[in-house]
């Protein structure tokens, strides 16, 4: 990779494989304007390929807004620019030739709180593939039923495919919104707080879910919950006032932070 | 610590490992001068009562160990809270060990009292007061967290193994010269060896001290002067 924006610590990833991912997402000099307002300041982030990459911060620091330019949310609210480049295996998603839909094939989104289309499960799975495929319904059932074991709901779910997946608990319908992402076969899966309004068991589905879906993707995670970013990402970044404050190997930063504002950060003396 | 937690309670804590630590490692270092004052003045009634003061230091470390299970469990530390947690575990353990050796010293010193006083016993107090010099500022470098400091008392640990290296062989010299003196000196030997070995668990305290504050292990491997074995 040539012009590579910031350098990964890669003491602990020596023993680490991680390291020698290739990057899957970059962003180059990103500048992020609500209005007037500059939520992002010369952002430079490689996020590797089939890795989990976490960011954390305190509120307000620009990770959500991050994600989002990611896959370009902000483009439908008036007032929001975004300056500099994000590569996507190379090609910048920020051009504004790039095509929306090739963009929301390849890079798919989990919110905070699962919001289910009000259908039934089997429906808001297929909703999605049906609107890039015109699959026949053997294939479309195969389909989902890969989505939904690749969310790790099928086992819960076989038997009321036709049911409203509002009737699910909010640990379901969460792994309800992952399987619909997975279900457009992306390569690129952005987590905004996943797991915030979950309970611990349902939280901890979800992690496995993400330690089997890096397989396959490449997932960034945001999250305020420290110990998650800690026990299910490769690397942490860490975000404060709109800057990249750190970025590094999760282990490194979690044992080992470079800098005192990320030291400070983690350890609960500010934020 | 530079800055306060947000959480009050968390410096509460941590700062009564600090002080749990500092405790043990002043009965540390007050063990190794009893131990060496009831050789010189071969007091076995004395030796007793240090080899009984061991437990008050093995009850201290529990206590850290329990201190610092809790922080891991109720805390979850992270970056130098984690550190400063792991260090003092590692930390208690030395200075337990160290303890040990003290009332080992004591322990021998008994048996010593039994036959006629040995000349080259005289030398075994001059190292007990390298190690227990070596031993107050590895603690000393812990308690401010000065790494570099904790570095220069490591390498100062072969003035000690030099100094064990001496005496080593000036007991040879006694063994080969009297059959008579094999039995004190022999143990002579086995009490000068605790000393020494009280320097390498002061040297680890000065290691931990270091990878507290930086994050990484001391580099490069440091001089030994125990020539004993060679």
């Amino acid at each position: 990779m040539t012009n590579a924006p910031i350098a990964l610590q890669t003491s602990v990833a020596a023993a680490e494989p991680a390291a020698a991912s290739p990057a899957k997402l970059t962003a180059r000099d990103l500048n992020f304007f609500y209005g007037d307002f500059r939520a992002l300041k010369d952002i430079n982030l490689v996020v590797p390929e089939k890795r989990v990459t976490a960011l954390i911060g305190p509120s307000g620091c620009g990770k959500s807004t991050l994600l989002r330019i990611f896959n370009k949310i902000y483009s439908i609210y008036p007032g929001q620019r975004a300056e500099g480049e994000i590569l996507l295996d190379g090609q910048n998603l920020l051009d504004p030739k790039y095509p929306i839909n090739r963009l929301r094939s390849k890079i798919g989104m989990v919110f905070q709180k699962p919001v289910p289309f009000p259908m039934s499960i089997y429906d808001n799975v297929a909703y999605g593939i049906g609107h890039y495929e015109k699959l026949k319904k053997a294939a479309m059932d195969e389909r989902v039923e890969q989505a939904l074991r690749q969310g790790a709901l099928w086992d819960e779910v076989k038997d009321k495919l036709k049911q409203s997946a509002l009737g699910l608990s909010g640990g379901q319908q969460q792994r309800l919104c992952i399987a619909r992402a997975v279900a457009l076969k992306p390569e690129v899966i952005l987590f905004d707080e996943p797991t915030s309004a979950l309970d611990p068991i349902a939280t901890g589905k979800i992690e496995q879910l993400i330690a089997e879906l890096k397989q396959q993707f490449t997932i960034l995670i945001v999250t305020h919950n420290m110990q998650q970013a800690a026990r299910c990402s490769d690397f942490t970044a860490f975000m404060y006032l709109g800057e990249l404050v750190e970025h590094g190997v999760t282990q490194q930063i979690f044992t080992k932070p470079s800098k005192q504002q990320t030291e400070d950060y983690i350890t609960g003396r500010f934020g | 610590m530079a800055t306060e937690h947000i959480v009050k309670s968390f410096d509460a804590e941590l700062e009564r490992i600090n002080g749990e630590i500092t405790r043990m490692g002043e009965m540390a270092l007050g063990q190794i001068q009893a131990a060496v004052d009831v050789l010189q003045r071969r007091d076995s009634k004395a030796a007793e009562r240090v080899t009984i003061n061991d437990d008050a230091i093995d009850e201290l470390e529990r206590t850290v160990s329990n201190d610092v299970l809790r922080v891991l469990a109720l805390r979850q530390p992270m970056a130098r809270d984690l550190r400063e947690v792991y260090a003092a575990l590692r930390i208690a353990a030395d200075i337990e060990r160290i303890g040990d050796y003290a009332s080992n010293v004591a322990k021998r010193s008994m048996v010593l009292n039994q036959s006629a006083p040995v000349a080259p016993a005289r030398g075994l107090p001059a190292l007990a007061e390298l190690a227990s010099e070596l031993l107050a500022e590895a603690l000393e470098a812990y308690r401010l967290r000065d790494a570099d400091r904790a570095a220069a008392m490591r390498d100062r640990d072969a003035e000690l193994d030099a100094a064990y290296t001496s005496l080593f062989r000036e007991l040879l010299t006694y063994m080969a010269e009297d059959p008579k003196q094999i039995t004190p000196c022999t143990h002579l030997l086995f009490m000068a060896k605790n000393i020494e070995r009280i320097g390498d668990h002061a040297t680890n305290i000065a290691e931990n001290t270091w990878f507290l504050v930086h994050g990484e292990a001391m580099s490069g491997d440091r001089e030994k002067a125990d020539k004993t074995s060679e």
